[in-house]
């Protein structure tokens, strides 16, 4: 993949400076955004065991020295691994910095940087387990060993490469997930960017690495494409050859316990240019003699303070699922009313609308009834920027949330209005009232009060939907859940407490919407 | 006060009225009988503009209805002419009294300092000034319609049109809510009353018309409809009516 990169490199000294140049922009700011994903992150990007409000890891590290040597400050933006090149291209961040190996599709669409670090595929397997010894155990034709890999990696891709029919590869979320299952019998082994096993390793004490690293790749930071973002490009190009030059990378990967043999091709004092950089790069990829040999991590600066684990690490980590709890409530207590809203008119228009409007309201109801939730949330959130309409992720969410269920509320209400006696519509005017009086004073009434038990129920059901908005970048409380639990290994404990507040929260609602019904038939004339 | 010429309506090849005339002067009280499905109660809602109509034409006090009435005309009739239902069909999120202030407020825009005091007086002339605060869903159904007369003549109207006001009723509430209309006629409201109770339309109606196949077959004052009736249809019709 080197290949590419040079290429890259050479075609962007000669492309000139675009129009809205980025790195002017990121300079205009004083900061620049970026985008990862901390959910179990380590040693890339989580959250402090010690103080989980503060997130760390060698990337945060690493954009630090960056950022300081663009002199602008560093600002790190949580999102979905999986839907950081959607954040990057809707133009929510100015790079994505999340263990991106450099791949040719991610060239087409992205700038990529020079390589920030070198990685290897490691195998993991239980200290006891002898039938996993070598990845040649792996390929024994009818061994059929179960190996967990993270979804979308260049783990699996190398994994299915290399194994084919003979092992059976499980996509995994998380990397620590995979680990548990390992320790527990349920997989034979796992594979892991070498970062991670050195991260891992030493909290796993029944497992252990297998053999030496392979399937060699390069992390790099992703920009978007275009002429325009390749001065940007180029200034990072320029800090992180500082950042070589100056030891001060070395000096990161040793902090994070990361730095090995692999990593030797930063140590050099003169790496002179970008592309100067990237053709050394790949003469060492080429004759790759220099670098052979066991890839084993020198010893950690920062080895293992005692990391909070079960209940204590749920207390630490309390005030962020109190805040990300908090963010839940306020997110369906702001879209619920709006829903309630958009639903009772889009009912109105249906039932006693233009025939025009009746059409393209019954459309609007099929179609938002009839795509998922989280469909919508990424239109509203990556799409929409492309034609110039931007809202910040908790607007989006809002809009989206609200959007979605007042298709639901709609058709109950829709059900409330008809079953509202027709005698009511005429007494109200045979006094002499409007149409529209009618429906406002004597009918909606009415059916409001006949809805709120269905009602209730797409509040409680809007509540727990609030979870999706995490794809669009919101750390609502089952987020952070993830995010916390992943980080911690307190599975059990953080899912205790987690259902718990969730109860917490939605028996006030409850109790709250049930006043409410008793208190709508009092509406004063 | 209230002229229907030549009125025609259809519910597709039925001929549900079919060319009624009929005039109603000031302070008179027009009794509407006859078997059902005669038009009795079509006629009434036409009136009012609840139900469209295919030919004829309605005056009431000086506004025009055509067939194609426009919205605002409709409602400048609706104010001169309430209508009592059957079925009440009373606003049961309100209570007895702002039932009655809901036309006044909403329709007459008038404060509500001027609007309660004129509902308790209509609620006290109907005898349920202590109800005030009671929903229609706890009332009785002679109070509901008592209710609903008051919620009527709340906004003024200079007409009342009653469809079958006691045929949900028991006799004894029946009786409650005549005794407020026959106390409404001495009181020289004009009004258009579809009813069943013989005794009632013979005692307070000023003229009555039966109604029967969609027209007016017979009509004149009670004495002459109920004694010496001209028409078998009428003779038939209230031999049947004295049987029930």
């Amino acid at each position: 993949m080197l290949r590419f990169v040079v290429a890259a490199l050479v075609s962007a000294c000669i492309a000139t400076a675009g129009l809205a140049d980025s790195l002017d922009d990121v300079r205009k700011r004083g900061e620049l955004v970026w985008g990862g994903d901390k959910e179990g992150g380590g040693p890339y990007i989580f959250p402090d065991p010690q103080n989980p409000e503060r997130v760390i890891g060698f990337e945060i590290d690493v954009m630090s020295a960056v950022c300081e040597r663009l002199g602008v400050r560093s600002r790190f933006e949580q999102q979905n691994w999986t839907q950081l090149p959607d954040h990057l291209r809707a133009g929510r961040a100015d790079a994505i910095v999340n263990g991106f190996e450099l791949t040719k599709p991610k060239l087409r669409d992205f700038h990529a940087t020079l390589p920030y670090y070198i990685y290897e595929l490691q195998l993991i397997g239980r200290s006891d387990d002898a039938t996993t010894s070598s990845w040649d155990d792996l390929r024994k034709p009818g061994s059929k060993k179960k190996i967990g890999v993270l979804g979308g990696s260049a783990a699996e891709d190398y994994s299915k490469s290399e194994l084919g029919d003979n092992a059976e590869i499980v996509s995994y979320d998380s990397t620590t997930q995979a680990l548990e299952d390992v320790v527990n019998g349920k997989l034979s082994a796992t594979v892991t960017d070498t970062p991670a096993a050195a991260f891992y390793l030493p909290r796993y004490a029944k497992l252990h690495a297998v053999g030496p690293g392979v399937g060699r790749g390069y992390y790099s930071i992703l920009l978007r494409g275009g002429s325009e973002h390749s001065r940007l490009r180029n200034a990072i190009n320029d800090a992180l050859l500082d950042m070589i030059r100056t030891g001060a990378l070395r000096d990161i990967y040793r902090k994070h316990g990361i730095w090995n043999r692999t990593q030797l091709v930063f140590a050099v004092k003169e790496p002179g240019d970008a592309s100067t950089f990237a053709l050394y790069l790949l003469r060492e990829q080429q004759e790759p003699t220099q670098l052979e040999g066991d890839a084993k991590n020198e010893e950690s600066d920062a080895t293992a303070k005692e990391e909070p684990r079960g209940w204590r690490a749920v207390w630490l980590s309390a005030p962020v699922l109190l805040k990300a709890a908090g963010r839940t409530v306020i997110l369906s207590l702001l879209s619920m009313p709006l829903a309630m809203l958009f639903g009772l008119l889009v009912a109105l228009g249906r039932l006693y609308g233009h025939f025009i409007i009746k059409r393209v309201l019954t459309l609007y109801v099929e179609v938002v009834r009839g795509t998922p939730l989280l469909l919508q949330l990424f239109v509203i959130f990556f799409i929409l920027p492309a034609v110039g309409i931007k809202f910040d992720a908790g607007t989006a969410a809002v809009i989206g949330l609200a959007i979605n269920y007042s298709a639901y509320e709609a058709e109950i209400y829709r059900a409330g209005l008809l079953a509202v006696p027709i005698g009511q519509m005429e007494a109200a005017l045979a006094l002499g009232m409007t149409r529209r009086q009618a429906l406002w004073r004597v009918v909606v009434p009415q059916a409001v009060r006949l809805v709120m038990p269905p009602v209730t129920n797409d509040f409680i059901a809007l509540f727990k939907d609030t979870a999706v908005c995490s794809a669009i970048t919101v750390v609502e409380l089952t987020k952070q859940y993830n995010i916390s639990a992943n980080s911690s290994g307190a599975y059990l404990q953080m899912a205790l407490v987690t259902g718990l507040l969730y109860l917490v929260m939605s028996y006030p609602l409850a109790v709250l919407t049930k006043r409410l019904e008793r208190n709508v038939p009092h509406v004063h004339v | 006060m209230i002229t229907i010429n030549n009125l025609e309506k259809r519910h597709g090849s039925l001929s549900v009225l079919n060319g009624v005339s009929l005039t109603v002067k000031q302070g008179d009280v027009a009794a509407l009988i006859g078997p059902s499905g005669g038009g009795k109660s079509t006629l009434l809602r036409c009136i009012n503009g609840l139900e469209s109509f295919h030919a004829g034409e309605i005056v009431v006090d000086g506004i025009h209805l055509s067939s194609k009435p426009d919205g605002e005309a409709l409602r400048q009739l609706r104010q001169r002419v309430g209508m009592v239902f059957q079925q009440f069909h009373l606003f049961p999120h309100m209570s007895a009294l702002e039932n009655v202030m809901a036309g006044p407020l909403i329709v007459l825009n008038w404060p509500r300092e001027k609007a309660e005091p004129a509902a308790l007086q209509l609620l006290d002339r109907v005898g349920l000034k202590d109800k005030r605060d009671i929903r229609p869903d706890k009332l009785s159904g002679g109070q509901q319609q008592r209710v609903a007369i008051a919620r009527a003549l709340a906004v003024q109207p200079q007409a009342v049109l009653f469809d079958e006001p006691t045929s949900a009723l028991d006799p004894r509430m029946a009786n409650e809510v005549l005794a407020v209309i026959s106390d409404l006629a001495r009181q020289k409201l004009t009004m258009i009353v579809v009813t069943h109770a013989m005794g009632f339309a013979r005692q307070v109606a000023s003229a009555v018309y039966v109604m029967a196949e969609g027209r007016v077959a017979e009509s004149g004052p009670p004495q002459q409809i109920f004694e010496t009736p001209k028409l078998e249809v009428t003779r038939r019709f209230l031999l049947q009516a004295s049987a029930t």
